[in-house]
């Protein structure tokens, strides 16, 4: 057991905050920030960054070698998406976590071959298609047809909250092929180029401040290769690598620059008033928001040391996500209070506090709370697969 | 980094669990709290054969130098059993505390028969006030002789009616920490005992000195310059005692498990309602992170007031945590652990007590803001970092 970082790791942990001051400058902040995008910035900017990461070395950094991966352990990923998080770096996301592992559990050596190379790359956008409008927390629940019709399988339904839809080169698409199958059987995965004929993308404006994406498929031909998986095997994939993407949004880089950033507020001078930190009220609620985030922090490096290990943490990713994203709404409610007055403007007022940030992620944030990993469906997650308690 | 434990320490844990499952039932634990003493003699004579009672001596005061991690793994294990034993008072305070500021032939003299198990010891440091700073220490010490007087009233003495010696701090000066040690023999002249009932299961003991005299060999450390020794040792308490608030947490979460899986209502287990998967889910989420956290507090013990950061954090969030879980357990087992023969009860009384021992969380609370106030960089840690965007 050790909390520290090993001198190799601490210089690794240098090396990307170097990598990120530099690649994220003040000027650069101004020209590609984009508040209509999910990530905060523009898409082109977006894939120009994963486009650095990968060249970098920063993506596939634990993927076996023989998929241009890096053999380098969970530790290192952890640090890796601790400082993307705490710079607000854009392109650590599915395209980079999630969907390339499971292509390398689940795809075929065709797949692999195509994919693999060009996403450690960073050169492939993906959006995730499994929510409908009547499949969300029940998500076996999908109605989104695909028949099979001599080499090709035909697609047509409709995919909701597409995070990223626009901007996606591959869908990544869950859909039934079994008609007269429910719930978690015959369902099958594809792999979908979004300039095939018949996909089309719509737009949601989200409280937020962002757009939203849906992506609707009609009649689309999409060639058998491109099935993940077996046929009607579809639910394994989804559930597959969900504990991966769950470790990857576990990590504390969010809650540490919360917490910095509320420190800073309370520390700075004011005319006419005292500093907040002078306010043992202030302080103290301070100090249990720290002592959160440093649970946080644990919780994603002791995930991190079980993979590290060869263990396949399950439901301890769920907690570890659980752990962070409540902290981080934690600091969200209390942003709003320790800014005061300050706590409604928005980026461009006068005396604007924090640029805005904090009231725009008290918006953003909530989806934490319902979205994949929401609470109320970790929760249960945590007593059934954690527990043992009977459904 | 690597936040797990390693084979030998799964081990060690896996070991001290079973012992402490097997080792006494709940009635003779109820037995226990009955007595004076408060603990079994012939069971703390096995925790000291395991080697746990000199798990952080050296070995030439018949220790093993463990880490004080593995003594953590041992805590909680006893905690989660609801051993009753002086760990705490023998150990952890005066056995650690005669390591850190004891003279050799203090350490000689108590160091192997502490780790034998064939000593009890404890200390006497808190007063009326029932704070832990050193101003709050107003029993004096005057020098007579060749040696010292003692005068005052101490509080919160663990076990003291089966200690063959109390280490006493005292006033020397009118400066705050103006503050020494000295051993007394627990049946010197002027000294007596009376006990404290309590919830939790330990023997406390309020001891009155009066005019109790002892010798200059007596003296632990520099005279008038313990207090660095004393802050140490309410450092490795809290330590120590938010590891036992773990295993207090892991009892709860297990009794209340087991006990959704098998209490039937409505035509099935009542585990399987989802108002009851989240109360489990709450509990297990917040021991989870508390483990870690003492894991790290642990880990951090050193030089000096080393690890005082995460050692409050471990402890304020213990205190809050593991009392909160054994109520929501409570919750889930409805009457049934109302009554006092179910064992919950156990462990709801020990939280009440190890919540405010060595600081409650308000106190630890209370340290890491004035951290965050004289010094930001410390108070953040290893989490320091350069915010990226300028604001001001
Ligand atoms: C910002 C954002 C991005 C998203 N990105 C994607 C994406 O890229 N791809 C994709 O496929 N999907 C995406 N989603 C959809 C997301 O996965 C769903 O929101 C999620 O699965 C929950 O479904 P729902 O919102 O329809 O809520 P519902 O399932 O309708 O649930 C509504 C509420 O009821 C609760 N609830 C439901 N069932 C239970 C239960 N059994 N026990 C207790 N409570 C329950 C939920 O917790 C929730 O609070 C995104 C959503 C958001 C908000």
């Amino acid at each position: 057991m050790d909390f520290k970082l090993t001198a190799e790791e601490q210089a690794f942990r240098l090396e990307v905050q170097d990598f990120l001051r530099r690649e994220l400058t003040p000027n650069i902040w101004l020209a590609h920030r984009d508040p209509t995008e999910q990530g905060m910035w523009t898409a082109d900017f977006t894939k120009a960054f994963r486009r650095k990461l990968g060249a970098a070395g920063y993506i596939g950094m634990g993927w076996p070698k023989e998929y241009g991966g890096g053999g380098r352990n969970r530790i290192y990923q952890t640090i890796l998406w601790d400082e993307m998080e705490y710079h607000r770096a854009p392109g650590i996301d599915r395209s980079v976590t999630y969907i390339p592992n499971a292509v390398i559990a689940f795809g075929s050596d065709a797949q692999k071959a195509e994919f693999l190379p060009k996403m450690v790359r960073g050169e492939l956008s993906w959006f995730v298609g499994y929510s409908e409008p009547e499949a969300g927390s029940d998500l076996a629940n999908l109605k989104t047809k695909a028949v099979e019709d001599g080499d090709y399988f035909v697609i047509t339904g409709q995919k909701a909250f597409s995070s990223d839809a626009h901007m996606a080169d591959y869908g990544w698409v869950a859909t039934r092929t079994d008609a007269t199958s429910t719930k978690h059987h015959g369902l099958t995965m594809f792999i979908v180029d979004m300039t095939l004929p018949g996909v089309t993308v719509s737009e949601y404006p989200t409280l937020a401040g962002w757009t939203h994406h849906a992506v609707h498929f009609d009649n689309v031909r999409v060639h058998k290769s491109m099935m993940v998986g077996a046929r009607d095997q579809g639910w394994k994939v989804v559930m597959g690598a969900i504990d991966y993407e769950r470790g990857a949004l576990a990590s504390a880089g969010l809650v540490n620059y919360q917490l910095d950033r509320l420190l800073a507020w309370c520390a700075q001078p004011r005319e006419g008033a005292a500093p907040l930190l002078d306010d043992p009220v202030v302080r103290d609620e301070l100090v249990r928001l720290a002592i959160e985030a440093e649970t946080a922090k644990l919780a994603s490096y002791w995930l991190a040391s079980l993979s590290a290990k060869g263990l396949r943490p399950q439901h301890e990713s769920s907690v570890a996500l659980l752990v962070k994203r409540e902290t981080s709404r934690k600091f969200d409610a209390a942003g709003l209070e320790l800014l005061g007055q300050f706590a409604p403007l928005r980026a461009g007022s006068p005396a604007v506090a924090l640029a805005g940030e904090v009231e725009v992620e008290y918006r953003d944030h909530l989806y934490f709370q319902f979205a994949a990993g929401g609470f109320d469906i970790t929760r249960n997650v945590v007593a059934t697969r954690g527990l043992g308690l009977p459904r | 980094m690597d936040i797990s434990l390693d084979s030998d320490q799964q081990m060690l844990h896996e070991t001290a669990v079973t012992f402490a499952a097997n080792v006494m039932t709940p009635a003779r634990i109820r037995e226990l709290e009955e007595t004076d003493a408060g603990f079994d003699a012939s069971v703390w004579k096995q925790i000291a054969e395991m080697g746990w009672a000199g798990a952080l001596f050296p070995e030439q005061y018949g220790g093993s130098e463990a880490s004080a991690v593995e003594l953590a793994l041992v805590v909680e294990a006893l905690g989660q059993g609801a051993i009753p034993n002086p760990l705490f008072s023998t150990v952890i305070e005066a056995g650690l505390l005669l390591l850190d500021a004891g003279s050799p032939i203090q350490r000689e003299t108590y160091l192997p028969r502490i780790a034998s198990g064939d000593a009890i010891l404890t200390t006497a440091i808190l007063e009326a006030s029932g704070g832990l700073r050193p101003q709050e220490i107003r029993t004096t010490i005057t020098k007579a002789g060749n040696g010292f007087t003692i005068n005052g009233t101490k509080l919160f003495v663990r076990d003291a009616s089966t200690a063959e010696v109390i280490i006493v701090a005292g006033r020397t000066g009118d400066e705050a920490e103006d503050v020494t040690l000295l051993i007394v023999p627990q049946n010197a002249p002027g000294l007596t005992l009376r006990r404290m009932p309590a919830s939790g299961g330990e023997s406390l003991w309020q001891a009155t000195f009066d005019n109790v005299m002892v010798d200059s060999d007596a003296l632990v450390g520099d005279d008038g310059n313990a207090w660095a020794a004393i802050a140490r040792l309410q450092l490795r308490g809290a330590a120590f005692k938010s590891a036992e608030l773990v295993g207090i947490g892991q009892a709860s979460l297990d009794l209340t498990v087991t006990y959704a899986k098998t209490r039937e209502q409505f035509g099935g287990p009542i585990g399987r309602f989802q108002g009851v998967h989240h109360h489990c889910a709450e509990i297990y989420r917040d021991l989870q992170v508390s483990r870690l956290l003492v894991w790290q507090a642990a880990a951090s013990l050193g030089e000096g007031l080393a690890g005082s950061r995460e050692v409050s954090m471990a402890k304020a969030k213990c205190s809050d945590a593991m009392p909160a879980a054994t109520r929501i357990a409570h919750q889930i087992h409805g009457a049934i652990a109302y009554y006092r023969d179910y064992p919950l009860e156990l462990y709801y009384h020990r939280a009440i007590a190890a919540q405010a021992a060595y600081g409650d969380a308000g106190h630890h609370r209370r340290v890491l803001s004035e951290l965050m106030r004289t010094d930001l960089d410390g108070f953040r840690g290893d989490n320091r970092h350069d915010l990226p965007v300028h604001y001001f």
